[in-house]
């Protein structure tokens, strides 16, 4: 837990020094105050994008390795990619209502296929809440989390497949369309925004981790009644 | 509203979802190690 608060307070930190620099860069003449919200937008979205990596990759460990830590990596770093992928869509629909007139367009390739993707994800975490088995749990989520993943590059390139309201992404491997000043503020924030994952992503490995030594236990005591399946009761 | 009001908002609003998500976890924590 220790790592965990040291972590915290980094993300503390960093976050606020990236608020700073987003509060005090200087202003798109189109966008006005709005231009700030690149530095919250773009974070958080990245964040997402990130975490959902994570559960793809401890999904496709679990069903190598077969142990529990690689399930608990995938479920934990899913539930921190969904509060923080409709928390970045909630900053761009904020800045869409300023700048494009509209905050929510279904005819948009990249709002569409971010919506079906947090759809998705909540979906795995449903699913992970409805099987009491946790082996069968952790198979079937893994699979579902392999799959999902793939709407990760989907989303990001939805811009160039099809024409959207959506821009294109400002970094490319020709260079930023956006002053320096305001390209520092958005890294940084990306840099604080991923400190901040590392830190919930290992504080929720750690409750996960507690709470299923916590089941384990109450089985082993006895106290843990499932109800009986159908199939059982027609056996008998 | 102002502009800056929204602006503002939207980074507590960000911040305050970081800070809860940290607060639920502690609670479970303290549950689980009950």
């Amino acid at each position: 837990m220790r790592r965990v608060q040291v972590l915290l307070a980094v993300a503390a930190a960093a976050l606020g020094y990236g608020a700073y620099l987003a509060f005090t860069a200087p202003l798109d003449v189109l966008q006005g105050e709005y231009t700030r919200m690149i530095n919250i937008h773009v974070p958080t979205l990245w964040l997402a994008f990130l975490a959902f990596g994570i559960t793809a990759l401890g999904s496709v460990m679990y069903l190598i390795r077969r142990t529990a830590r690689w399930d608990r990596l995938a479920a934990s770093s899913a539930e921190i990619g969904v509060l923080f992928a409709v928390v970045g869509v909630f900053t761009g629909m904020v800045w869409g209502q300023a700048v494009w007139g509209q905050a929510w367009d279904w005819g948009d390739a990249r709002l569409a296929t971010t919506a079906v993707m947090i759809f998705v994800y909540v979906a795995y975490l449903v699913l992970r809440q409805s099987i009491a088995d946790p082996e069968k749990r952790a198979k079937r989520s893994a699979i579902l989390g392999i799959i999902a993943v793939i709407q990760v590059p989907l989303v990001y390139f939805s811009v160039y497949l099809v024409r959207t309201l959506h821009q294109t992404p400002s970094i490319r491997p020709d260079g930023a369309t956006m002053p320096t000043e305001i390209l520092v503020a958005m890294l940084v924030n990306v840099g604080a925004f991923t400190v901040l994952y590392v830190a919930l992503l290992t504080g929720r490995m750690y409750v996960a981790r507690l709470e299923s030594e916590r089941a384990s236990e109450r089985a082993l005591a006895g106290e843990a009644v499932s109800n009986p399946r159908l199939s059982e009761i027609q056996d008998v | 509203m102002s502009n800056q009001v929204i602006v503002i908002g939207s980074f507590a609003l960000v911040y305050a979802a970081s800070i809860g998500y940290a607060i639920f976890l502690h609670r479970r924590l303290k549950r689980a190690a009950e």
